[in-house]
């Protein structure tokens, strides 16, 4: 597929882009907010490898980043300051401490065998059945995190973690998101899932055994998603289970959704767009509460914009706006009617 | 009664029905005939109301009904019966008749004599009275269709392929049940691949081919025609 | 034997607002195959209706029919709002805009009122108790257990007895053939959000009753059971649903009364394990729905 080429290639300039553009302004500010729109890159093409290809939506997407995110703390955090960070850690436990690259990708795995369990019968469900126990699932997982004190000192700030992640890093990682989403998309297993979400019951004449293709795509987002959450982890180095819940969830759809969740160049665009929107409407957010009117009263105003522009978009633009073609193939069909009609 | 001009249909690209014309006159048992993709029940959904027309009018007693829903088309007096034989089938016989007459819902009494009329036309529908509709074998439903549309109490009543996949003894009570229907003064527009059968009943026919009516006439007419396997066979 | 009837008594109280939860989540679902994210904010708009007419000098009951009738107002209104623009689109779409008016509506609540909680006014008798044979338990449980078993027969009545519901059933398996009969579209659909949405008002007074406050997210978990509850029970079914909701509560109640302390706080994750299980065994959950039905 040559222009999966030109795609990756054109995804993977813009990341550059932006890291380059960010580094010759020098502000630390936009550091921290290209970094996480980096890092945000990785959820969201993680979830779209999922969505993209089965159809389905997943809500759990954002347990699996908190499950990579306090795997990689666990594997991290420096053995003298375990005591105070997880003071209920098991006591075999309390010795280990791994690079933070090794830990990163344990915490793929872990999230990808926790989802490869669980999912599993999900899979079969019915496409409603699916997307609303993977709701389900979510907060299942949240109620983990918020319970299991020994891993992730329960409800409160767990800290400690080091700070690895660096704007290249998150850039390289996301570059590697970005070529892996394509691969899978170009994928025999890809492609199946694509055409059963078009007809089921042809996909099943070629031998396509669904719940299963599903399950292969769920577990490879899961994996990318502990990943994202490790890599955000090292960035933040701070964090307590309500950073991975309802509210990050509503971001990452947001972003697909309105980018466009089946093409990973719809990903990219929706990250990027979203994330400069949320930004904006959080510094607004922040001038009105510092006026007399607002008075510190001013919350959920992002997130009700951003809800209007998702039903604006559901409403005239269901597909996002990369519905269909990834950049490289809108380019490639441009040259091609140009050199018809020249 | 019933007046179609110029009516097309499209489904994306694919023009299923090219701007045809008929019309049906009060108490006429009309048939439409063709083969298989000839476009008729895209007609018949048309006028139902079930299916956006992409050009062209249907008017029913001067009234024009070309846009709109079914519901609508329903209370001017129009029943359809699909030729998906569409009973409900996880509701009781008595309950699939009960929603025939939603819109004289009101007529309780009206409804009873009704009621006792259809199951005089059709004694197997009082047996099985409060039996699961998607339990009756394919001729029983077949009459629960027709019979429920009855209960709409409608001046011209559509039958989209009342014979299809049903038994030879079957179809022969259905389509004297279709003559009964038409003695009472129903105006009938009957959809049929059953050529022999339905121009034994019709008044008039039209035939279809390829979205367009290639012939029209009375019945004795279109017998006579020589082309007219023609137009089945496609060639 | 007082242990036993507390058992019973708690599963009753607890399954019957589990089913009426499912219901109506079911009623969209199963007629027009919504799946509806912002059932629960119908919940949260009964609770932040009692608490804003809490000054009114209002009698209770009028305030609790406030609360009901605005709910129902909302539900129609997430038809509106959410459902008509994209009804004609993908699923996905629909469960999209479903879940951001879901976040529009606490988003909204948690700008205009308030992020934390706010007291709803509640009769002295929701927080009194009364002993059956040895078995203390508080009075609001058995106002649960009657209130379900009305609305539960209530609802039965209607989609067996009144042409109504005969109709919304038929509308259930055949939309189009519904409408070709005579039976109004917006009719259907209006009747089922109301329905939903006064639903999820009576269970909504109820829930909120058991902790006397109203916050942004007070309809996360009404809306979490609701689904695992109609995934156990069939998705389209209503008898389905109701059959789920109380399942669901045995095995809640049950893992309240079995599990050690420490392991009660993952008291989800284990009736999560048990669902897992439950459709391992039947994937289409324990009762088959309507026929057919297409999407409208």
């Amino acid at each position: 597929m040559k222009h999966s080429y030109i795609t990756a290639a054109l995804l993977i300039g813009v990341i550059v882009a932006l890291v380059v553009g960010t580094e010759l302004l020098g502000i630390r500010l936009y550091d921290r907010i290209v970094t996480n729109l980096l890092i945000s890159l990785v959820l969201v093409i993680g979830l779209q490898t999922f969505m993209g290809n089965s159809g389905l939506l997943s809500f759990a997407h954002i347990g699996f980043m908190g499950f990579g995110a306090y795997t990689s703390a666990v594997l991290t955090i420096p053995a003298q300051m375990k005591g105070m960070a997880l003071p209920d850690l098991y006591g075999f436990m309390t010795g280990v401490e791994v690079s933070p690259l090794l830990a990163m990708l344990v915490a793929g795995i872990v999230a990808a065998i926790v989802a490869a369990i669980v999912s599993y019968p999900l899979m079969r469900l019915s496409d409603a059945a699916a997307v609303i126990t993977s709701f389900a699932l979510l907060v299942v997982l949240y109620t983990v995190m918020n319970n299991w004190s020994a891993f992730t000192n329960g409800p409160r700030t767990l800290f400690g973690l080091p700070k690895v992640t660096t704007m290249p890093m998150a850039a390289v990682v996301a570059a590697l998101v970005v070529v892996v989403a394509l691969v899978f998309k170009e994928s025999r297993t890809g492609k199946l899932l694509r055409a059963s979400r078009e007809d089921e019951v042809a996909a099943a004449a070629l031998g396509a055994d669904i719940p299963k293709l599903r399950w292969k795509a769920f577990v490879l987002a899961a994996f990318i998603a502990g990943v994202g959450g490790a890599l955000w982890g090292h960035f933040i180095t701070s964090f307590a289970p309500k950073s991975f819940y309802l509210k990050e969830t509503f971001l990452v759809i947001t972003m697909l959704v309105i980018g466009g969740a089946n093409t990973v160049t719809g990903a990219v665009a929706g990250a990027i767009l979203v994330t400069f929107a949320y930004e904006g409407l959080r510094g607004l957010e922040g001038t009105l509460n510092a006026t007399a009117a607002g008075a510190g009263q001013v919350v959920g105003l992002t997130e009700i914009v951003l809800a209007i522009a998702m039903i604006a978009f559901m409403v005239l633009r269901p597909g996002g706006l990369f519905p269909t073609r990834e950049i490289g193939h809108i380019l490639a069909r441009m040259r091609r009617k140009k050199e018809t009609s020249a | 009664m019933l007046e179609v001009r110029d009516l097309s249909v499209s489904y994306g690209a694919i023009r299923a029905v090219r701007g045809i014309s008929f019309s049906l006159g009060k108490g006429e048992l009309v048939s439409l005939l063709g083969a298989n993709g000839a476009g008729k029940s895209s007609t018949i959904k048309c006028i139902a109301g079930a299916l956006k027309a992409s050009g062209g009018t249907i008017t029913l007693e001067g009234k024009d009904i070309t846009t709109s829903s079914p519901e609508q088309v329903v209370r001017t007096g129009l029943a359809t019966v699909p030729e998906t034989r569409d009973v409900f089938p996880d509701l009781t016989v008595a309950e699939n008749l009960m929603l025939g007459a939603y819109l004289h819902r009101r007529d309780v009494a009206g409804n009873r004599d009704n009621l006792e009329r259809m199951h005089a036309l059709f004694p197997r529908l009082s047996e099985r009275s409060n039996q699961a509709a998607g339990t009756l074998s394919g001729g029983e439903q077949q009459m629960l269709v027709i019979a429920r549309a009855l209960m709409s109490r409608p001046s011209v009543l559509l039958l989209d392929e009342p014979s299809l996949g049903l038994a030879p003894a079957i179809v022969e009570r259905i389509f004297e049940m279709i003559e009964t229907l038409k003695k009472s003064g129903l105006t009938i527009l009957l959809v049929e691949q059953n050529v022999n059968q339905a121009l034994a009943v019709a008044d008039r026919a039209y035939v279809m081919r390829l979205g367009s009516i290639v012939a029209s006439g009375t019945a004795d007419e279109i017998r006579s025609t020589s082309d007219l396997s023609a137009h089945y066979l496609g060639s | 034997m007082a242990f036993t009837i507390q058992f019973i008594i708690d599963v009753l109280s607890l399954g019957g607002a589990y089913a009426l939860m499912a219901l109506g989540l079911v009623i969209i679902y199963g007629i027009l195959r919504l799946v509806n994210f912002a059932y629960g904010e119908l919940i949260m708009v009964a609770g932040y209706t009692m608490y804003l007419s809490s000054g009114s000098g209002l009698p209770w009951i009028v305030m609790a029919a406030l609360a009901v009738a605005m709910a129902v107002v909302f539900g129609i209104f997430t038809d509106y709002a959410a459902f008509r623009p994209v009804r004609a689109k993908s699923v996905t779409a629909v469960l999209i805009t479903s879940f951001a008016f879901s976040n529009l509506l606490q988003n909204a609540a948690l700008l205009f009122i308030s992020p934390r909680p706010r007291n709803v006014p509640l009769p002295p008798i929701f927080s009194q108790t009364v002993e059956i044979a040895g078995a203390i338990t508080p009075v609001r449980n058995l106002i649960t257990i009657a209130a379900s078993i009305v609305l539960l027969a209530a609802v039965a009545y209607l989609m067996r007895k009144t042409t109504l519901g005969i109709a919304m059933r038929a509308a259930a398996t055949n939309f189009t053939m519904a409408r070709m009969l005579g039976v109004p579209a917006n009719l259907i659909i209006s009747s089922a959000f109301a329905l939903s949405g006064f639903l999820a008002g009576v269970v909504g007074i109820l829930w909120i009753g058991r902790i006397g406050t109203v916050v942004p997210g007070v309809g996360l978990e009404p809306l979490l059971v609701a689904f695992i509850a109609t995934v156990i029970g069939g998705m389209r079914s209503l008898p389905g649903a109701v059959v789920g909701g109380f399942l669901l509560a045995l095995i809640d109640t049950t893992l309240n009364y079995t599990l050690p302390q420490d392991l009660l706080k993952f008291r989800d994750a284990f009736t999560f394990t048990l669902v897992i299980l439950i459709l391992l065994w039947r994937p289409a959950g324990l009762i088959k729905g309507p026929a057919s039905g297409q999407r409208t």
